[in-house]
């Protein structure tokens, strides 16, 4: 990293859902600290229920965490930051009643930009994923990647320094996930956005990272930080070469003991098994 | 997130204080302003309640009611699911048939109460009559509906373990269609009660239509109110009786 | 296989409906059934003709229309608002929406008696039931349709720092319509059906008075046509309200 400063601070954030004592009480995260630069892409990757999502919800303020704190250039984070974050959430929240262009321009309302912008704004978005042409179809016309590229459009449309993108491709099937990651590297490389992605993908968070954060089972801590030096926007042919391998494998490693613990506790598997 | 103070009371507390609020609201309303030959506080509709029960002309009207319902719900119940399995099971008579029950389903049957009266007179049949068919349909509409849902693959496999057709109904076709049946018995008992009500309300001797319109043309508002509530009191028991057969049965059709 | 299969069944319900008619013609040849019980078809269908000139049918179906306009008018107003203001609270919907479904099992008929007794014979009682009986499927969609709007519009709208009134207008709205939609229809039809009940209970006017005062003169024939007549508009108003609906919800998506 070229010695970027720090645009978001995780200081110490922890996250408990129950009051202390309560038998059912789940703590999410625990002590996680983190401090994300300025254009870069984070992972963020660990097992189910290692609070992940619970994380980069309390970084966009929309979950206040239970201690700790997080600062975006300098400011606490006390609610939503429409300005400065924008969401990428995994399921689809395109309001179906509206076209595409619509979608787009309802998020700017929202974020309380002018009228007379919106309209320009919008189509600058739609090309940038390559959709322009779609712009009076209804979503439900658009197949699931599509969609996924109008909710990207529509962060985008929010010009917003940060993005959080809570595993959006997770429910694309593995072709469009590739298309759409190189797609996104390229968008990094062009407009510098800091990035937290949030995936259960090891191969997806190895290619599109400039860090990977590994969380532990529940509760969530930072176990490692791996670092990916390679520029951005990422080729093709990096998906298949060792460099990205090797790094990948040491994921797997960090994870596989986390996901056993993780399945352990659930029941699905027996310990010792 | 966390730490948010809970509501002062439960819902179900919450809901008798609306309750008791609007029957105080009600009380004194009608104390103050209503005109008693129209309207009459709940404490007098309370009052008027054991002298409704303590004439047995009344007694004998609300037997006969109860009567008239349970016979056209076990009329409805048992040609509505004979019909309904009989145009469900086989995808034509479905196709062909059962577009016009629908759109016998969908006329308003208080143009032909009086028919039913001249057809059957003014006594308990008509109003059976008329309470068969309201219920009926329902019970047709989820049979056909309960039964259409099968699998293939489940009768697939049943004949391939050599299973005859009387078997394929019973241990498979039946009991699936059981949680829709359920559906519409509730739905069958619901408008049963509809039917053999307007029934009564249109003309009765001796049923309770009788003694409602005798207590709305001598202006009696506390005896009327009291009849009334019996009766929404029968037949919200039946209703429920109803629903929970209809819970207990769906427990593994969970959708 | 689809397309003869489909002509077949509609040939069967055109089998059905001539079969029926022969059988009705045939029952009443001299000899048959007694004309009172069951009038010849052909009077019926040259009476029915009649309703629309001679035998006048309008001032009746003026009387009944305005009947159900005004009852359909108050009951969704009255629903939707206060399904609105109950829909505001997660409180407010655990405590209402149970009370008010079950108060939608109690058969609302029985009613009629009292608004007879306080409305009278006239129009008042109809539109007085018709209103109670339409109003609870109104509010329980209006409460279902705002209070249940999918939570992935309502956290994606504020993430993205839409205001309260804005989350309402551009989000809940448009996410509640089309259920809310469908309270309306079936509050129409409800509404319609329970007028027509009241008023072949007791009224001095409007479609379902005709038929009565038919049935009591024992003029069956004449009343067959009425009741023709009545059943014609309860299917105009069922089509007009489903296509209605049909195109509302078009009209957002």
């Amino acid at each position: 990293m070229s010695g970027a400063e720090a645009v978001i601070r995780v200081d110490s954030v922890s996250q408990a859902f129950g009051a202390e004592g309560d038998p059912r009480r789940v703590v999410a995260l625990e002590s996680a600290s983190l401090d994300i630069a300025r254009g870069e892409l984070l992972c963020l990757i660990g097992p189910s229920g290692c609070g992940k999502s619970t994380l980069l919800n309390i970084i966009g303020g929309l979950a206040s965490p239970t201690t700790g704190q997080v600062t975006i250039d300098g400011h606490v984070v006390r609610g939503p930051s429409p300005q400065k974050v924008a969401f990428v959430f995994q399921e689809n929240t395109l309001f179906p009643w509206r076209t595409v262009i619509d979608n787009v321009k309802l998020g700017m309302a929202f974020q309380g930009v002018a009228k007379s912008e919106r309209q320009e704004r919008a189509l600058q978005s739609l090309r940038a994923v390559g959709l322009a042409d779609f712009c009076d179809h209804y979503p439900g016309q658009l197949s699931g990647g599509m969609k996924q590229r109008v909710q990207l459009a529509r962060a985008l449309g929010l010009k917003t320094e940060i993005l959080l993108m809570d595993e959006p491709f997770a429910a694309l099937d593995e072709q469009t996930r590739m298309v759409l990651g190189e797609d996104l590297s390229v968008l990094l490389a062009q407009t510098g956005k800091t990035i937290v992605f949030v995936t259960h993908s090891l191969a997806e968070a190895v290619f599109l990272a400039d860090r990977v954060a590994v969380l532990t089972a529940r509760p969530g801590r930072l176990k490692k930080l791996i670092h990916v030096e390679e520029g951005h926007p990422r080729k093709s042919n990096f998906m298949t070469s060792s460099k990205l391998n090797g790094l990948r494998n040491e994921l797997y490693e960090l994870l596989h003991e986390e996901i056993r613990k993780t399945m352990i506790e659930r029941g699905e598997v027996r310990e010792g098994a | 997130m966390n730490g948010r103070r809970g509501p002062i009371m439960s819902p179900g507390m919450a809901r008798l204080v609306v309750i008791i609020a609007l029957l105080v609201i009600w009380e004194v309303g009608a104390r103050l302003y209503a005109d008693p030959l129209f309207l009459c506080p709940p404490s007098q509709a309370v009052v008027a309640l054991p002298r409704i029960f303590s004439d047995p002309k009344i007694i004998h009207a609300i037997w006969v009611t109860i009567y008239e319902v349970f016979v056209a719900f076990v009329l409805s119940v048992s040609f509505g699911m004979t019909i309904g399995l009989i145009v469900g099971l086989q995808g034509f008579t479905k196709k062909a048939i059962l577009p016009v029950i629908l759109l016998l389903y969908s006329i308003p049957q208080a143009t032909v109460l009086p028919l039913f009266i001249l057809s059957f007179g003014i006594g308990p049949a008509a109003k059976i009559a008329f309470g068969l068919s309201h219920g009926i349909f329902p019970v047709i509409v989820t049979t056909v509906g309960g039964v259409q849902n099968l699998r293939p693959s489940l009768l697939t496999a049943a004949r391939s373990m050599g299973a005859n057709r009387w078997q394929i109904f019973t241990s498979i076709v039946f009991p699936h269609m059981i949680p829709s049946f359920f559906t519409g018995m509730r739905l069958g008992m619901t408008l049963v009660l509809l039917g053999v009500l307007l029934a009564e309300l249109y003309v009765s001797t001796a049923g309770i239509g009788f003694y409602t319109r005798l207590f709305a043309e001598s202006f009696a508002p506390p005896d009327l109110f009291a009849l009334i509530a019996v009766l929404a009191a029968i037949a919200v028991t039946l209703n429920e009786i109803c629903r929970m057969g209809e819970r207990r049965f769906s427990r593994w059709h969970n959708g | 296989m689809k397309k003869p299969s489909r002509l077949a069944a509609h040939l069967v319900q055109l089998g059905i409906l001539v079969a029926v008619l022969g059988a009705w013609y045939w029952a009443t040849l001299p000899g048959g059934i007694n004309h009172l019980l069951l009038p010849p078809p052909i009077p019926v269908f040259e009476g029915f003709w009649v309703l629309f000139t001679a035998d006048s049918i309008w001032p009746d179906l003026l009387v009944t229309v305005r009947e159900w306009v005004t009852a359909v008018l108050l009951a969704s107003v009255s629903g939707c608002t206060l399904g609105y203001l109950i829909s505001r609270s997660g409180y407010a919907v655990r405590v209402f929406d149970p009370l008010l479904a079950g108060l939608y099992s109690i058969p609302a008929i029985l009613l009629f008696p009292l608004y007879l007794l306080f409305f009278g014979l006239g129009p008042g009682s109809k539109i007085a039931i018709g209103t109670t009986i339409a109003f609870f499927p109104i509010v329980l969609n209006t409460i279902a349709g705002l209070a249940y709007v999918d939570k992935a519009y309502i956290t994606a709208a504020r993430s993205m720092g839409a205001s309260d009134f804005q989350l309402f207008w551009s989000v809940m709205l448009p996410a509640a319509f089309p259920v809310v939609l469908t309270g309306l229809r079936i509050g129409c039809i409800v509404a319609f059906l329970s007028i027509l009940g009241g008023e072949t209970i007791s009224s001095l006017a409007g479609l379902g008075h005709r038929i009565v005062s038919l049935a009591e003169n024992m003029e069956t024939s004449r009343m067959f046509s009425n009741i023709l007549f009545a059943v014609l508009i309860a299917i105009v108003i069922n089509v007009i309200v489903t296509f209605a609906e049909a195109r509302g919800r078009r009209g957002m998506q």
